[in-house]
């Protein structure tokens, strides 16, 4: 690397950072899409009635088994078709957040069958309705148990958020893609830095993950194994 | 609570953000392509066509939004209506004019053959033969001519089609290819970049490149880059066809806007040409001067500090 090499690398660095920006504001709306619909997506697989029930699986099945990149296309340029117009940006956080709702779903479906069935009958017995014993005894239980998968999760669509350059959102990977096209010394300095930016991202969110867990910890109800050797 | 709250609002805040804003026209660009097209290390959009976009939005009274789009993602915006003009050295061709509408000739170019030099290749006949890998961007007259002149012809070469040009000129390099046959002055700025290649020849495919908009031009668009062109100093010497092919010669004003432009971009090296277009760009906004001053100014600084 020459001086001048050196110098681009350091130039493109706040670019890089304002890319970064774009991913982490996709990452957030799609975990929250992706939050509120796989949390209504469980609930339904596992208390509603059985027509209703297997819609859920079905929901499931489709954005499980569908690649990304198609499902990107299939919301950016398919819903264009029917005169919906939608930035890149929106089509990036839909996309990946219903993507992202089926594999919560299945997360929060296992986690509110490990609650059990009987403190639902207990819930009942002393005079809740179904919605209340979900709110105030199922679920605050299953979010606490489904921390240490959701987040396998979050690390999981924090990297598919580059995804959406394919679509045209200019973020970090295709900042870092027009930075190697300009100077092509770069190629494999550039794709480091964004790969530290990502490592970094991936250690933070976990430590802060890790930090939810145990402080949302009920002693002797909380999943094995978080931190614990054997 | 308020962190419940959130959880649902926050849904529907982004879908609101797809909600479109002020009246102003999306300039769609294939990044990077330089020196028509390319982001500067600090991640400005600079280039001769979105500089020429830029100036003639400023003479016509329009305000333009720069949308990087990959080459043959561009045409297929632009009919949707995604975007309202192409500005990325498109050539003219009866196939494009079937589903899009261009503007005058603005350029012309041809193509050039790339190699590296340590590669024995004499003459064109040495290239193409014996499954040589001739790379090209997908969409580009460049890969067109090596599909139907060489390809479709039987000659024994391969195609390599990238999403980028950098990316085949990398592969070129890098020794996974045995050509690249691009435009003419992006390959001279390869070989500024790259010492190591070199112009084998040049193929004189006599291609004018134009600004694109949907067919029929729905927006009126094509009449302001015409006439933005024209104020910016690009005339023509029109001669009648003699065998068919139209010819255009283009007759550029000296000490014009557009003579500038030309300057500043083709020849410096594009680290002075950032530099200089940094110190420059403002002028083009200086509310205190006329449009025509603006644009005046500008091309005018551009092409003194890039060459200077």
């Amino acid at each position: 690397m020459t001086a001048v090499d050196w110098q681009n690398l350091v130039q493109g660095v706040p670019s890089l950072l304002s890319g970064l920006l774009i991913n982490l504001e996709i990452l957030f709306g799609l975990i929250a899409l992706g939050f509120a619909v796989g949390i209504l997506i469980a609930l339904v697989q596992v208390y509603s009635p059985r027509p209703l029930a297997a819609l859920a699986v079905g929901y499931e099945w489709f954005f499980r088994g569908v690649p990304e990149m198609v499902l990107l296309m299939l919301i950016y340029f398919g819903l264009r078709q029917f005169q919906v117009r939608i930035t890149p940006f929106v089509a990036a956080v839909i996309a990946l957040g219903l993507r992202s709702s089926a594999y919560q779903s299945q997360i929060f479906r296992g986690a509110i069958q490990a609650v059990g069935r009987r403190q639902m009958m207990a819930a009942l017995s002393v005079g809740m309705t179904r919605l209340q014993a979900i709110r105030h005894v199922v679920l605050p239980q299953a979010l606490r148990l489904s921390i240490p998968p959701w987040s396998n999760e979050f690390s999981s669509v924090l990297k598919d958020t580059t995804l959406a350059s394919a679509i045209g959102v200019i973020e970090v990977f295709k900042k870092a893609r027009f930075i190697m096209g300009r100077n092509y010394a770069l190629a494999l300095p550039i794709f480091l830095v964004v790969a530290l930016f990502f490592l970094f991202l991936t250690y933070a969110g976990n430590w802060a993950l890790g930090a939810l867990e145990r402080r949302y910890r009920i002693p002797g109800f909380e999943a094995k194994g978080a931190g614990e050797r054997f | 609570m308020g962190k419940r709250i959130l959880v649902w609002v926050l849904p529907l805040f982004l879908l609101g953000l797809g909600a479109v804003g002020a009246e102003k026209y999306i300039v769609a660009s294939d990044i990077p392509w330089a020196p028509f097209e390319w982001a500067s290390p600090e991640g400005d959009y600079l280039g001769f066509d979105l500089d020429v976009m830029r100036c003639i939005a400023v003479l016509m009274g329009y305000e333009i939004e720069i949308r990087p789009v990959a080459f043959d993602s561009i045409i297929p915006a632009v009919v949707l209506g995604e975007v309202d003009i192409g500005a990325s050295g498109f050539t003219i061709t009866a196939k494009r004019e079937e589903v899009v509408d261009f503007s005058n000739p603005y350029w012309l170019s041809n193509q050039a053959v790339l190699v590296r030099k340590d590669a024995a290749f004499k003459t064109l006949d040495d290239l193409f033969c014996c499954g040589h890998k001739i790379g090209a961007q997908r969409g580009t007259t460049g890969a067109d001519w090596v599909q139907s002149n060489l390809v479709d012809k039987g000659v024994d070469v391969q195609l390599v089609l990238y999403e980028t040009y950098p990316e085949a000129v990398l592969d070129l390099v890098n020794g996974r290819l045995d050509a690249v046959v691009q435009d003419e002055p992006a390959s001279q700025q390869s070989i500024s970049a790259y010492p190591e290649l070199t112009v084998l020849d040049i193929i004189e495919t006599n291609e004018y490149f134009g600004f694109l908009v949907a067919s029929g031009d729905p927006k009126g668009l094509l009449r302001k880059i015409n006439d933005g062109m024209y104020r910016l100093g690009l005339r023509y010497d029109l001669s009648l066809p003699a065998e068919g092919q139209w010819k255009v010669k283009f007759h550029i004003v000296p000490g014009s806007p557009w003579d500038y432009l030309v300057q500043a971009y083709f020849g410096p090296p594009l680290e002075k040409v950032e530099a200089a277009w940094k110190a420059c760009i403002g002028t083009l906004y200086d509310e205190t001067l006329t449009p025509e001053e603006r644009v005046y100014e500008f091309a005018k600084c551009l092409a003194e500090k890039a060459s200077g």
